[in-house]
């Protein structure tokens, strides 16, 4: 197994069994540090996610990834507050793991992981043993992709042409 | 543009939005109906025109045709219970619920199907319920289907239907054209989104208004939290307002008292309210054999284009698999609308894959298939549980059986596809490709590992939980919705279906209700 393999094992299990056990973070963080560590990890996330699917020119993909993780933290109030919980304490604790391998000197930061290593961690959830994982990477998945596919801006490239009775404002 | 919601709203209307209250609050009323649903909207008609004074509650919001966005993005949160991301406890299976006036009906596709003779006499073997053997439920089906005009769809099938129908043609398999609830459809695919035009006979514009123009009361954006009861009787019902994401917001109660309560939450709500109430259960099955038709998907890309978002949602299906002779699951084949948040979420991969199968949107095909559940040791559905803040969460065991059913239904959509002239089927699992002749999808379907999150799974039917049957030791009420033990309470909804329908619920569902209010009219009018 290649280091940086081992390490991304490493990062998704240590959040499954986090998750598998308290929701300790989430009673203990501010408002404030719950938005920031979604912030992060969307902003890490989506573009591995949506590669492929971004417009190519460097603004207007930066403006796709604003309107999209908007989306996700516009949408994430209406699901239950536990899921919202459990949400939130995945995303703490994927910052807080970051933060320690940072400071190990894997990376500076999440937003310098390289793309394909943000998408093997992703993936490294999908085919884990832990329903946690498994769940956060149905559940991160699907939010993400419903929230960039969402904007009529991103519909150009499906063709997509719905009829608008009520316009959205 | 018509809009018979802000014209009786204009005519006076009593229509009050909880969330606007400012004070703790009591009504007095005859009947307090719990959800505006199939079972709640026709309660609401019948009771209001046999002279009661009724009030309806809502958790969600007093939507109409002039609010509705053709857009996903506002109409999940706002019209879906959970924003459409409602699933079950180990969220492998997602669960559409309307959360809107009208219910689910608001939302539907507007599949009209008679409760299957197989699944009524199953109900009599098993349950002492006689409608297969009395007919009784016959003369309510056609109730239904008159007041909520339900013909068979009229105009061509949309290609994504097309392709079931032709399909089945190749094969020589059975089909069926749909019967819509519809009057003046346009054909423009929306009615996932709330329907712009009205044409959808939906509660909200059929028995809803008819209702409110009676004098009905509506409170919409309230949460009923727990029915107070002593003895055999419900002394009073306490709820609370919701916010604007739909979150139960305590800072003020409103009491109900009423002489009769109605109960036509759906199949999760109705009995998480009896759970959180602590009502008697003595047959032990409240909140219990939840259904759902568990539904797997396949993908299919034709060389055509497909425009699966265009014309009615569902007008074709075919039940060849629904009733195998073998002891075996049976599924239904549908098609859902195809808009892109629905595709985007369910389809399997990222990245440059994911991409490159949302770019060919408008040549996907996709089916579904509908398990049949709830007839089967192996298939005794699921159990609504309480979370810490009261609300439910379903737990819905996943069985050999079922998976069962799962992987052949995986192999009859993509032998339907293909002979319906796919180029390339793709079953929406996690290990499946994009295969490109039958033989070899075949050969990879036999190989899929079935199991939960590697196969997408979906639910539009929630079904049971307080289910009807003769005899109280096993339901929870009776074959007029009577709760066996509350003499004050009746439920009309999903929730009482003692198994999944192998049908689309709705026409049963209106067809129950309206025997059930028949019933509690005479009973009140003594």
């Amino acid at each position: 197994m290649q280091r940086r393999q081992f390490i991304m094992l490493g990062l998704g299990a240590g959040v499954g069994l986090s998750l598998g056990l308290t929701l300790y973070p989430v009673l203990q963080s501010s408002t404030q540090q719950r938005s920031d560590a979604a912030t992060l990890v969307l902003d890490a996330l989506l573009p591995a996610l949506l590669q492929g699917a971004l417009p190519a020119e460097a603004a207007a993909q930066q403006a796709a990834l604003r309107r999209s993780r908007d989306a996700v933290l516009q949408f994430l109030p209406f699901l239950p507050r536990r899921q919202q919980a459990e949400l939130q304490q995945l995303f703490l604790l994927l910052q807080q793991r970051l933060g320690q391998l940072a400071l190990l000197g894997h990376w500076l930061s999440l937003n310098e992981m390289p793309l394909q290593s943000r998408l093997q961690l992703l993936s490294s959830w999908r085919d884990s043993y832990l329903d946690t994982l498994q769940q956060a990477y149905h559940g991160l998945r699907e939010l993400l992709y419903g929230a960039y596919y969402g904007q009529p801006q991103h519909w150009p490239a499906l063709k997509y042409q719905p009829l608008e009775f009520n316009p959205y404002v | 543009m018509y809009d018979p919601i802000a014209e009786g709203l204009t005519r006076g209307w009593r229509h009050i939005d909880a969330s606007t209250l400012t004070t703790d609050q009591t009504f007095d009323t005859d009947v307090v109906i719990i959800g505006t649903g199939a079972g709640g909207g026709i309660a609401a008609e019948l009771l209001t025109q046999a002279g009661f004074k009724v009030l309806m509650l809502e958790h969600g919001a007093l939507y109409s045709s002039s609010d509705f966005r053709q857009q996903e993005r506002w109409a999940y949160p706002q019209l879906y219970q959970d924003g459409a991301g409602r699933k079950t406890k180990d969220q492998a299976i997602s669960i559409l619920q309307g959360r809107t006036v009208g219910g689910s009906t608001t939302v539907n596709w507007t599949t009209s199907i008679r409760t299957p003779a197989n699944t009524l006499k199953y109900w009599e073997q098993q349950f002492g319920l006689d409608f297969a053997s009395s007919g009784a439920l016959e003369p309510f089906l056609d109730l239904a289907t008159g007041r909520l005009n339900i013909s068979e769809w009229a105009l061509t099938p949309n290609h994504n239907n097309g392709a079931l129908q032709r399909g089945c043609q190749a094969l020589g398999w059975q089909y069926t054209v749909i019967h819509r609830n519809v009057k003046g459809c346009a054909n423009t695919g929306y009615c996932g989104m709330g329907c712009p035009l009205n044409a959808k006979q939906s509660m909200l514009v059929t028995t809803i208004p008819v209702a409110l123009d009676g004098g009905a009361t509506l409170i919409s954006r309230v949460s009923a939290r727990e029915l107070v009861w002593r003895g055999n009787q419900i002394q009073e019902l306490w709820a609370v307002p919701v916010d604007a994401q739909f979150q139960t917001d305590p800072r003020l109660k409103i009491r109900i008292r009423a002489r009769h309560y109605v109960l036509a939450g759906g199949a999760i709500n109705s009995p998480a309210l009896l759970l959180r109430s602590k009502v008697p259960d003595p047959s032990g099955r409240l909140g219990k054999h939840t259904y759902l038709h568990p539904s797997v998907i396949s993908g299919a890309l034709f060389a055509e284009a497909v425009n699966g978002h265009q014309g009615a949602p569902q007008s074709i299906y075919s039940d060849q698999f629904v009733w195998p002779e073998a002891a075996q699951a049976g599924f239904k084949l549908e098609v859902p609308p195809l808009h892109p948040v629905l595709m985007a979420s369910k389809l399997t991969g990222m990245a440059e894959a994911h991409a490159d199968l949302m770019r060919q949107f408008n040549h996907l095909q996709v089916m579904i298939a509908l398990l049949r559940d709830g007839f089967h040791p192996e298939a005794q559905g699921g159990a609504v549980q309480l979370d810490s803040d009261g609300e439910p969460q379903l737990d819905y065991p996943l069985t050999d059986y079922l998976w069962d059913g799962v992987r052949r239904a995986y192999l009859a959509m993509a032998e339907l596809q293909f002979a319906a002239g796919a180029a390339a089927v793709l079953p929406v699992h996690d290990d499946a490709q994009m295969y490109r002749s039958w033989s070899q999808a075949k050969a990879a379907i036999a190989e899929l590992p079935l199991q939960r999150y590697r196969a997408t799974l979906a639910s539009a039917h929630v079904m049971g939980g307080c289910n009807m049957s003769a005899d109280p030791a096993t339901g929870v009420v009776d074959s007029f919705g009577r709760h066996q033990q509350l003499k004050n309470l009746t439920v009309c909804d999903g929730s009482i279906l003692p198994s999944s329908l192998g049908a689309n619920p709705q026409l049963t569902i209106y067809a129950l209700s309206w025997r059930i209010c028949t019933e509690l009219i005479k009973k009140l009018s003594v």
